[in-house]
């Protein structure tokens, strides 16, 4: 899992990802942002290229950018992407778009809440034959 | 600027499809202003291609470069020490640009990935719109700047043509009337005596049938 993630969210980020980042090791990767409107396409389909069968991109709520704009480039940049990668067969669920109130959560809870969730299970191949993946435990 | 689009991928595929290891050539210039062609479209594309063969169980080896310049040779030279270890060159630069490439390199197998569109101008972030048609005769000194032949749906060189309605085209809403722009304009210049010069139809022989044109001068040459 990688997760790409605006630090506005959680003035402490850095703190409260390190126990994370210790536990689970290679298994999850976080990018701390500035600002959500820096990410790019090429960021996420390089981050699914190097292994990671979830990329999440976190940001503030519309509207409540430090920057104006950022959270809104991020989605469409995100849609741009998950057009990308529909063209090779890959679930545009891969890329995935989370908005968080500014201050509500840390990180560390928010990537908890996301490993919870039942349906985590890898990408699903669109049209992959011979590619079956099978359910991975994070 | 000259504009472009990517190809589909599932074209761009089929070209290359019977070569293994692809060096895959950008360009810095009009195609990397127009988000088609530079430095990050060739990092999509090359990271999009590596992940489908990879799930389709392909060998791939694909190599990125971007040059400054596709259409000059001084650039396309930095290609020469490695080109010959690649099956197959994807070119991401426009019509000109992937033509320059094959010509340096005759024995190269050379692919476009962008399809090019037409000369034109960054209106805003992500729209560009087109300005030129490249006819050989300008006449934008008598139109206000404003190209009739581009701009104008019907290519009226003695418009209007009556049917613009609020200042907009009749053939498409989104446009804005070139005509309606031409006298506005002349207007607010106070040369609305241009219009009292009639145009002959454009003379065509200008722009095609006669192949490729070309630009010689000898104060530019070595």
């Amino acid at each position: 899992m990688t997760i790409f993630f605006c630090q506005r969210i959680d003035a402490d980020q850095d703190a409260h990802r390190r126990p994370l980042e210790k536990e689970l090791g290679s298994r999850i990767r976080f990018f701390p942002l500035p600002c959500s409107g820096r990410i790019e396409p090429l960021h996420l389909l390089r981050a699914l290229e190097a292994g990671a069968d979830k990329v999440y991109v976190v940001t503030c709520l519309e509207g409540d950018c430090r920057y104006g704009e950022g959270n809104m480039r991020a989605r469409k940049r995100l849609a741009y992407a998950q057009g990308l990668i529909e063209e090779i067969g890959l679930a545009k669920d891969c890329l995935e778009l989370i908005h968080v109130p500014a201050g509500t959560t840390t990180i560390d809870k928010l990537v908890k809440e996301l490993l919870a969730r039942k349906a985590f299970a890898g990408p699903v191949p669109q049209a992959a034959p011979g590619q079956a993946r099978h359910q991975r435990q994070l | 600027m000259i504009t472009a689009e990517r190809k589909p991928l599932s074209e761009i595929k089929e070209m290359i499809a019977p070569y293994r290891k692809i060096l895959v050539v950008g360009c810095g210039t009009c195609v990397a202003e127009c988000a088609a062609g530079g430095e990050k479209e060739v990092g999509l594309l090359a990271s999009a291609l590596r992940m489908d063969a990879q799930r389709a169980g392909r060998d791939l080896d694909i190599k990125e470069v971007t040059l400054d310049r596709q259409c000059v040779y001084e650039f396309i030279d930095q290609l020469t020490e490695f080109i010959e270890q690649y099956d197959a060159v994807l070119s991401l630069g426009c019509g000109a640009g992937v033509q320059a490439v094959a010509e340096v390199f005759p024995k190269a197998i050379v692919v476009p990935a962008l399809n090019t569109t037409f000369v034109g101008e960054t209106k805003e972030a992500g729209l560009w719109v087109e300005k030129c048609r490249g006819c050989g005769d300008c006449k934008l000194g008598f139109f206000a700047a404003v190209c009739p032949i581009t701009s104008c749906a019907k290519g009226l060189f003695n418009g209007p043509c009556g049917g613009s309605q609020d200042g907009r085209c009749e053939v498409d809403s989104d446009t804005p009337c070139a005509w309606q722009l031409i006298i506005t304009r002349l207007e607010e210049s106070g040369r609305l005596d241009c219009l009292k010069k009639v145009h002959p139809a454009a003379d065509w022989s200008k722009q095609q049938g006669r192949g490729p044109r070309r630009i010689t001068r000898d104060d530019q040459r070595i």
